[in-house]
């Protein structure tokens, strides 16, 4: 299940209106979404949750069903 | 009628002679694989026997291109397997860790070694006036491309997004595999491996977009490429300063029609024999020149190497620096592309070639913003003008990057472009049309058939898919023809224009 917030930070970050995230979107499928925005996109997160990904950690993702276990990993801790 | 035969000349055929290669396009390579293909046929009902075959052809492809150096394609093949398949089992992060690092430094040092030791020897000779000797080292063929292939399999594993291959003999083929070993596309061994042991069904649609692509592939490495570099591209960058500013740009023009030709060429063959083996390997190339900036251009060209790049160097690098945002993607950039200038080799213009894209590339990102803004409020935003207008300046930059990576060293390429900038005489074009007509024609239609919609190229394709079996055959054979004739063609004779 994708939170709703973060669903919001990713639609803040890329500035989009909405979209439609289900657990296996990868981030080729949403507009704007390319390898630079990611970085944004990482950073927001990261500071919204406070918390900090290892590089490894982070190549391991591959959708956004991914992201958001590892950040429920991150901030169950 | 066996008296007839030369079998010790028949025999030399099959051993490694560094002055005869087999690439795709030799005759020798063509009856081979056909050879192959009825062997294959044959053996239709055994995977076991297919695969074995395969292996056994293509270990013969490399050992006649490259002799003993096939035991270094062994060398890395078990390395990067054993090294792989352990450090995915290894729980502890840090031995993981160490594994991989062991590996990727084996990789990149026998790469290093066989392609950069005399580059640096030469670089220490210059900075200290020294006189180190160079070494006699001899480059195996392929090896840029068969070591990348490897590392993906070991940084996949390490990274953790793929599982591992318990098949020595299926990890043999994705390293062996003939039509990408030497040249690329650089296959990714996630992508290949489960092929190997999927039921490879050999579609008619495949059997179709193979021959188009063989055909393709024929005309333009052979017909084209071929033809335009030894007749028009080589003479004017061996001596520019002998040719006039326009006939030094119509050489760039040629030159990057040439190198699309010759590399696309060689990879759409690559992809089209592969296919009639039942395999689907990596697109390499998706008409670069329609693109609209140097980031687009680079998602087109050589896309399994540029891929190859973005995912295990690029994001990592631009993860790590993520907290200088903007100018820590601009400063991955830039390591990325040292890396792409100095993977095509040893020398000071690949990179300057590296810089020059690079910058490209940052300055490009850092102004993003802005000429978005400015698109935007003069209206242009989304309109085929803008589309027309960057497609023409991101060609025109990519040509200044052409210079450089085909002049054998940095001298050579200012002198292009001093004769481009100071010694144009554009009249000289029109004589230069009369005296190399079929270059002219050749670059022309290299271009021409460049821009033409992609749905002319499927139209054509789905035709040969319709026609019969025999008809497809026909038309490999006419093509082949046309390439002997072209290759043995009479060259130009060089001709020097008076102003």
């Amino acid at each position: 299940m994708i939170s709703d917030r973060l669903k919001n930070i990713i639609l803040k970050e890329l500035n989009l209106e909405s979209f439609d995230f289900k657990e296996d979107t990868t981030a080729n499928q949403v507009p704007g979404w390319d390898s630079f925005n990611h970085i944004n996109v990482i950073l927001a997160i990261e500071k919204d949750y406070n918390v900090h990904f290892k590089g490894l950690e982070i190549l391991k993702v591959k959708n956004i069903g991914e992201l958001q276990k590892l950040i429920d990993s991150k901030t169950q801790n | 009628m066996f008296s007839y035969i030369d079998f010790h000349k028949l025999l030399q055929l099959f051993v490694y002679d560094p002055q005869d290669h087999i690439y795709f396009s030799t005759s020798l390579f063509l009856f081979l694989f056909f050879a192959l293909l009825i062997v294959y046929r044959l053996f239709a009902k055994s995977r076991n026997a297919k695969i074995y075959t395969l292996i056994f052809f293509s270990l013969f492809f490399y050992y006649k291109n490259s002799g003993y150096f096939f035991l270094l394609l062994f060398f890395s093949t078990f390395l990067n397997f054993y090294f792989g398949n352990w450090l995915y089992k290894t729980k502890s992060q840090a031995f993981k860790r160490f594994l991989f690092l062991f590996a990727l430094i084996v990789d990149l040092g026998l790469l290093g070694y066989f392609k950069y030791t005399n580059f640096f020897i030469q670089i220490l000779n210059d900075l200290h006036s020294g006189n180190i000797q160079p070494l006699d080292i001899l480059m195996p063929i392929g090896i840029s491309f068969f070591t990348f292939k490897a590392m993906s399999y070991v940084i996949e594993l390490y990274i953790g997004s793929m599982e591992p291959t318990n098949s020595l003999r299926d990890f043999c083929l994705y390293m062996f595999f003939f039509p990408n070993t030497l040249m690329g596309p650089i296959d990714r061994a996630a992508k290949f491996l489960p092929q190997i042991q999927s039921e490879n069904v050999i579609t008619k649609e495949d059997i179709g977009r193979a021959v188009f692509l063989i055909i393709c592939g024929l005309f333009k490495k052979t017909v084209i490429a071929d033809y335009i570099g030894l007749n028009f591209v080589d003479r004017i960058f061996q001596v520019p300063l002998k040719y006039t500013g326009v006939e030094n740009l119509l050489a760039t023009y040629a030159y990057s029609m040439q190198i699309y030709c010759d590399f696309s060429g060689y990879t759409d063959m690559a992809i089209g024999i592969a296919l009639l083996l039942g395999y689907k390997v990596m697109d390499n190339f998706n008409v670069p020149f329609i693109a609209t900036s140097i980031a687009d251009y680079w998602r087109r060209w050589h896309i399994s190497l540029s891929t190859w790049l973005l995912d295990y160097m690029f994001k990592p690098l631009q993860m790590s620096f993520r907290r200088m945002r903007i100018y820590g993607s601009a400063l991955a950039i830039f390591l990325t592309f040292i890396a792409v200038g100095l993977w095509h080799g040893a020398n000071w213009t690949f990179l300057a070639f590296g810089l020059v894209h690079s910058t490209f590339m940052a300055v490009s990102l850092i102004t993003l913003k802005y000429r978005k803004a400015f698109y935007d409020k003069v209206g242009l935003s989304g309109t085929k003008t803008l589309k027309v207008f960057q497609i023409f300046i991101t060609f025109h930059l990519l040509l200044i990057g052409a210079i450089i990576f085909r002049s054998d060293s940095i001298p050579t390429a200012i002198n292009v472009f001093h004769q481009i900038f100071t010694f144009f005489h554009g009249a000289v074009f029109f004589q230069w049309i009369v005296g190399y007509q079929k270059v002219f024609i050749l670059v022309l239609l290299g271009y021409v058939l460049h821009f033409i919609p992609i749905s002319v190229d499927n139209r054509v394709q789905k035709m040969i898919t319709k026609s019969p079996l025999i008809v497809q055959a026909l038309l490999i054979a006419i093509m082949i023809i046309v390439a002997v004739q072209v290759q043995s063609a009479q060259l130009q004779p060089y001709i020097y224009f008076s102003f």
